[in-house]
């Protein structure tokens, strides 16, 4: 009770998250609607409302039950001023507007909005690693984004070329829709858009900001990079999905299809290779958006599955970020080789670390599961025989390297012959029950998107999906 | 227009074969300018928030506010005069100009009719495949966001060449003042970034941030 009366900043971030979260939920009892010429409230926009502000609570009440105690560590301090705090917020508000957004150039602007605000955040005190990994995230949003904006003038000069007049600035929701841009414009336009939405995704071949950038951040920073802003962008390129895919079918599906097969092919080498636990998530985090691209790719049949492995990765990764920076706090490392027995030291985050590793490796009874064979039964019932072989294939070697990697750090015996001596087994303050309400209530939801979907989130997914091309 | 594109085409090239912080400053500047100058031949001199707004993004936020933020800190910094923007091997170079001959190669497939259009297409072209290679070539901060901020000035150059916007001109405003906004916060942080690089990282070659 005491930790309930704690004064500070992160009590404001944790209010912020309720009031946030009401505002998002209350949406579902609106009408679909448009909020002036440039927001809309559909269907989309009320599912990741929802998601981002589940999130967000959950780790703004992890932060505000983390301060002001003696387990604060270097690795993990994040929130703790007044500028930091703001920053927060502004990336809150810019993540609402992104994806509230009626407009792609105006949605593009809230995402850089968020990026610019997220990149200070990357900075730890005293930690020079997290200024470059700072400044790599910067680097890669800059251009990525950059490509993005250039993909939409082009489709917007194309329009231009065919006598569409000003249609670009129209808000995308419009009527008459112009959801056929032709010519060559058009192509280059929506290729850029999908390379630089990809890029901010974290998919390959401009991935390399995202490993540096969530081993190197604060951890409750890099769980809102991995489930909020990350979901930002996907409704950013499910946007462009839901007007440009008619006409333009056969080369978007190709190019989100080979971002996501390059993504799943690097990603399982990096876990293989990898001994750094916050760097193995990472790479899981590029393995499931390369799932999604291709999940996207494919359209028809795998819209529903695409949509629950999205929201299902947001709890996972969340989770298994927040677990993780408590575990480095208390290790002082994020070695995979030289952390052991968690289980044992802190038997709460052992927990977390072990559901939180089945869920992100789709056992059931988590949504993560249901969600990765629509997408697989979506391939096979596509034709994409080939893909999903690949597919097969790549998740299941990442399957086993990931579980030879932290599964030992779970259950393992403290290992006195690693260089540099066994780590101390943790000594901080325990966990308390209502320091891991967040993470315990992401896993209920995960387990809840897995077992039954409430009628009411059910048939809200089923509009989204609808919107992505299922029946 | 095409002698203002070959203007800017120029300040694009030059600062690449001339190996000074402050060459590179200066040709940013100059790209700020010219963007203004077309933006006056392309949608007049008439007061309306929308023009005043772009004077503001393109001559002061781009030609001016950038380059003497910059400035400022490899200043205060006592940063080495040289800094390769480009590494200084005839290989480079000539990937240089051969992206810039791509460019327009792809501008007049894309631009059938010789025009001030094909023009501005081959130029804005130029700027974002000379922004990816220095980007590709150059691990050095500064070097880095000259990079970056070439890419959003090609993208800006780009955006100029559509055509007027007619329709909810608040929302336009908006809009408008929305990307000033960003690229104004990119300049805070490009100053950030450069300001904690250690100033042996500045210039290339060179580490990027230190753990010493």
């Amino acid at each position: 009770m005491t930790e309930l009366l704690r004064p500070g900043r992160p009590r404001v971030l944790a209010a912020a998250g309720v009031v946030g979260l009401a505002a998002a939920l209350s949406l579902g009892f609106v009408a679909p609607a448009a909020l002036g010429p440039y927001f809309q409230i559909d269907a989309t926009a009320r599912l990741f409302l929802a998601l981002i502000h589940m999130v967000f609570l959950g780790i703004a009440y992890n932060v505000w039950t983390r301060l002001p105690g003696s387990e604060v560590a270097v690795e993990d301090r994040s929130f703790t001023t007044a500028w930091q705090v703001g920053l927060c917020f502004a990336f809150l508000a810019a993540a609402d507007l992104s994806i509230l957004a009626n407009h792609f150039v105006g949605g593009w602007v809230a995402l850089e909005a968020t990026s610019l605000a997220a990149a200070p955040l990357i900075v730890r005190p005293g930690a020079p690693s997290s200024t470059q990994a700072s400044w790599r995230y910067f680097l890669f949003s800059s251009v990525s984004l950059s490509l993005v904006l250039l993909g939409f003038l082009c489709i917007a000069r194309g329009m231009t070329g065919q006598g569409l007049g000003d249609l670009f600035i129209a808000p995308f929701s419009a009527e008459p829709l112009p959801r056929e841009a032709p010519g060559s414009w058009a192509t280059l336009g929506l290729g850029l858009i999908v390379l630089g939405y990809g890029a901010k995704l974290g998919l390959a071949p401009l991935y390399m900001w995202l490993p540096e950038t969530y081993q190197e951040a604060p951890a409750a920073v890099t769980s809102m990079l991995a489930a909020i802003q990350f979901n930002c962008t996907l409704v950013g390129l499910i946007r462009v999905l839901q007007v440009y895919r008619v006409g333009h079918e056969a080369m978007l599906s190709g190019e989100l299809v080979g971002l996501g097969l390059a993504s799943l092919a690097l990603a399982t080498a990096s876990i293989i290779a990898t001994t750094n636990l916050r760097r193995l998530l990472a790479y899981a985090s590029i393995l499931h958006g390369g799932i999604i691209a291709i999940g996207l790719g494919i359209g028809a049949g795998a819209g529903f599955g695409v949509l629950l492995y999205a929201v299902s990765n947001a709890f996972i990764k969340a989770m298994l970020f927040l677990t993780a920076g408590k575990i480095e706090a208390q290790y002082g490392t994020q070695s995979t080789t030289a952390i052991r027995g968690v289980i044992k030291g802190l038997p709460y985050s052992g927990l977390f670390l072990m559901a939180g590793t089945f869920a992100l490796l789709g056992f059931p009874p988590f949504g993560s599961f249901v969600g990765e064979l629509l997408i697989l039964s979506g391939l096979v019932r596509g034709g994409y025989l080939l893909t999903f072989a690949s597919v097969g294939f790549l998740v299941t070697v990442s399957f086993v390297a990931t579980g030879r990697t932290v599964f030992p750090m779970i259950w393992g015996e403290q290992d006195a012959s690693h260089p540099g001596g066994a780590p101390p087994m943790p000594t901080l303050a325990p966990q308390t029950f209502v320091s891991f309400v967040p993470k315990l209530l992401f896993l209920v939801a995960l387990v809840v998107l897995g077992l039954h979907l409430p009628d009411p989130v059910n048939a809200l997914f089923r509009q989204v999906a609808v919107t992505l091309g299922d029946p | 227009m095409t002698s203002l594109l070959l203007a800017f085409l120029l300040v694009l090239l030059a600062p690449l074969f001339l190996a000074n912080w402050r060459t590179s400053l200066a040709g940013l500047a100059g790209q700020g300018v010219l963007l203004a100058a077309m933006n006056y031949r392309l949608h007049g001199a008439e007061l309306t928030a929308a023009n005043l707004l772009s004077v503001v993004d393109l001559a002061v936020l781009r030609g001016l506010v950038a380059p003497v933020v910059l400035y400022r800190v490899l200043q205060d910094r006592n940063a080495p005069d040289r800094n390769d923007v480009l590494p200084p091997n005839m290989l480079a170079w000539a990937a240089a100009i051969g992206v810039v001959l791509l460019a327009f190669r792809v501008a007049s497939d894309l631009v059938p009719l010789d025009s001030d259009a094909r023009m501005l297409t081959a130029v804005c072209g130029s700027g974002v495949l000379l922004g990816f290679l220095v980007l590709a070539t150059q691990v050095g901060v500064f070097s880095q966001i000259i990079g970056v901020l070439r890419l959003e000035n090609a993208v800006a150059l780009f955006e100029l060449g559509l055509p007027e916007r007619s329709g909810d001109a608040a929302g336009f405003l908006g809009l408008a003042l929305g990307q000033a906004l960003v690229y104004l916060a990119t300049i805070a942080l490009c100053r950030y970034y450069l300001h904690e690089a250690p100033v042996v990282a500045i210039a290339d070659p060179a580490p990027e941030f230190d753990d010493d």
